[in-house]
């Protein structure tokens, strides 16, 4: 089979890539974009290691053929940064011990993120709902989901103002 | 992996000729959540990949007379839906339990019935709602009744020419409720080690009119308990008679030993689960046991 033109975006750069049909979008992420942030640990959707966003939402990138992302918006752990800021979710994993060994980060991370978006304040059980599909095998669940929970609480505060 | 040819068809009709060119070795794509794994491991070496992807067939919908799903909604959209909620509330507790959320953004209806896992979650909620399995070929359409739809572990009557399109509903009744448990080693991120699916409804006397129990991964397809539901009806509702259900739906299951647990815990876990799905859907009707 030939190789298939792929056009699609990735944390809003648009990209044309050639790819065998079989191929994963996190091989084309990892390989081919060097976007290195999303991890394969099981490559069969157990683990969430890969988890990027998919048209806004939470998918396991190991799980999707590349072509089925062909004209579609991508967002890895790289799109979450703007500016040279990390964004308030991964400030606030770094100070709440959010991780030890990392692997699982990038994936903790889109799919808190995605919980985020749909549901500006979550409870613990939501987030704890919402990261369902990510291990994380150095036990630091609670640590990120207070991480969450602080970033829900950052982002609802309103701006300070002169008077207050 | 092989390299199979690829195709994402723009219309059911090119999808349903690209079949009929290609007898063998065509698979068909929607989520990708069983068979990305299964290519990867060459359980399935197609020859061409047709992607359902730009077909549409992903509404859930009233119809005059019933709910229509289309065969790519997801497990999140079945999820979401106000429609089911209020219609068909084991299916939505079904779809809640299926693995975590990035599997239910990918994994839709129509995976999950084709691919005639004994353990589909799905499954017993759709056979409690008689859904039936809408079959689409260059020759026509059909409908097959769910409970007639599985052959085996990962068996169907799905011809090689046919696309699973969507699956219906028929109406349900009022006086009408159910509930769906699965019973797993986790939360979530589990295959089912036994679930139950059951639907009551009652009429002006407040006996059983209609009773359905379903059985998943009890058997080597998910599965009616027929004798279990004819003990239910033309009966008042009671504990005694969800446990009497219990026991004879029990009885109807053929379990086999597995990883996940033994058979003769799985048929002790159905006695229990199904009068506990029946207790909880008669609560859903104002019933108390």
């Amino acid at each position: 089979m030939a190789e298939i033109n792929l056009s699609f975006s990735v944390n809003d750069q648009k990209m044309e890539v050639s790819t065998e049909p079989t191929r994963t979008l996190l091989s084309v992420l990892r390989d081919d974009l060097k976007l290195k942030g999303a991890k394969e640990a099981c490559g069969q959707g157990d683990c969430g290691a890969c988890v990027v966003l998919l048209d806004g939402e939470a998918v396991n990138s190991c799980l999707v053929l590349a072509v089925q992302a062909e004209g579609s918006q991508v967002i890895t752990v790289e799109g979450l940064a703007s500016k040279g800021q990390l964004h308030p979710l991964q400030q606030n994993f770094i100070e709440n011990w959010a991780f030890q060994c990392g692997y699982c980060t990038a994936g903790m991370l889109i799919s808190s993120y995605a919980l985020l978006m749909d549901n500006p304040n979550p409870n613990p059980e939501e987030i704890r709902a919402a990261i369902a599909g990510n291990l994380c095998r150095c036990t630091g669940y609670h640590e990120i989901i207070e991480a969450v929970g602080k970033t829900a609480a950052d982002l609802q505060q309103p701006v300070l103002t002169s008077e207050s | 992996m092989n390299k199979p040819d690829y195709l994402a068809p723009q219309t059911l009709a090119e999808a349903l000729d690209a079949l009929g060119k290609h007898p063998h070795g065509v698979q068909l794509i929607a989520g990708g959540t069983d068979l990305v794994p299964q290519m990867r491991s060459k359980m399935v070496q197609p020859e061409l990949l047709v992607d359902l992807r730009l077909l549409g067939l992903e509404g859930i919908e009233m119809t005059g007379d019933g709910i229509r799903i289309g065969a790519r909604a997801t497990h999140t959209d079945i999820l979401e839906s106000d429609l089911l909620a209020e219609h068909c509330p084991a299916l939505v507790e079904s779809a809640a339990d299926i693995a975590g959320p990035p599997i239910r953004n990918r994994g839709t209806v129509g995976g999950n019935l084709v691919n005639a896992s004994p353990a589909a979650d799905l499954a017993p909620p759709l056979l409690v709602y008689d859904a039936q399995a809408v079959l689409a070929s260059s020759r026509g359409e059909r409908s097959v009744p769910l409970e007639e739809f599985f052959t085996g572990p990962g068996g169907t009557v799905l011809s090689d020419d046919e696309i699973l399109t969507e699956v219906y509903i028929p109406p349900v009744a009022p006086n009408s409720s159910s509930k769906f448990i699965k019973l797993g080693k986790r939360k979530a991120m589990a295959v089912a080690v036994v679930s139950v699916a059951a639907r009551l409804t009652l009429d002006d006397s407040g006996s059983i009119s209609q009773a359905r129990v379903a059985l998943g991964s009890v058997a080597p397809i998910p599965m009616r308990a027929l004798k279990a539901e004819a003990v239910l009806e033309g009966h008042p509702p009671s504990a005694e008679l969800f446990a009497e259900a219990g026991r004879v739906a029990s009885s109807e299951s053929s379990p086999i030993d597995d990883i996940r647990a033994s058979g003769e815990y799985r048929q002790k876990m159905v006695a229990v689960l199904t009068r506990r799905a029946l207790a909880a859907a008669w609560g859903r009707l104002g019933g108390e046991v």
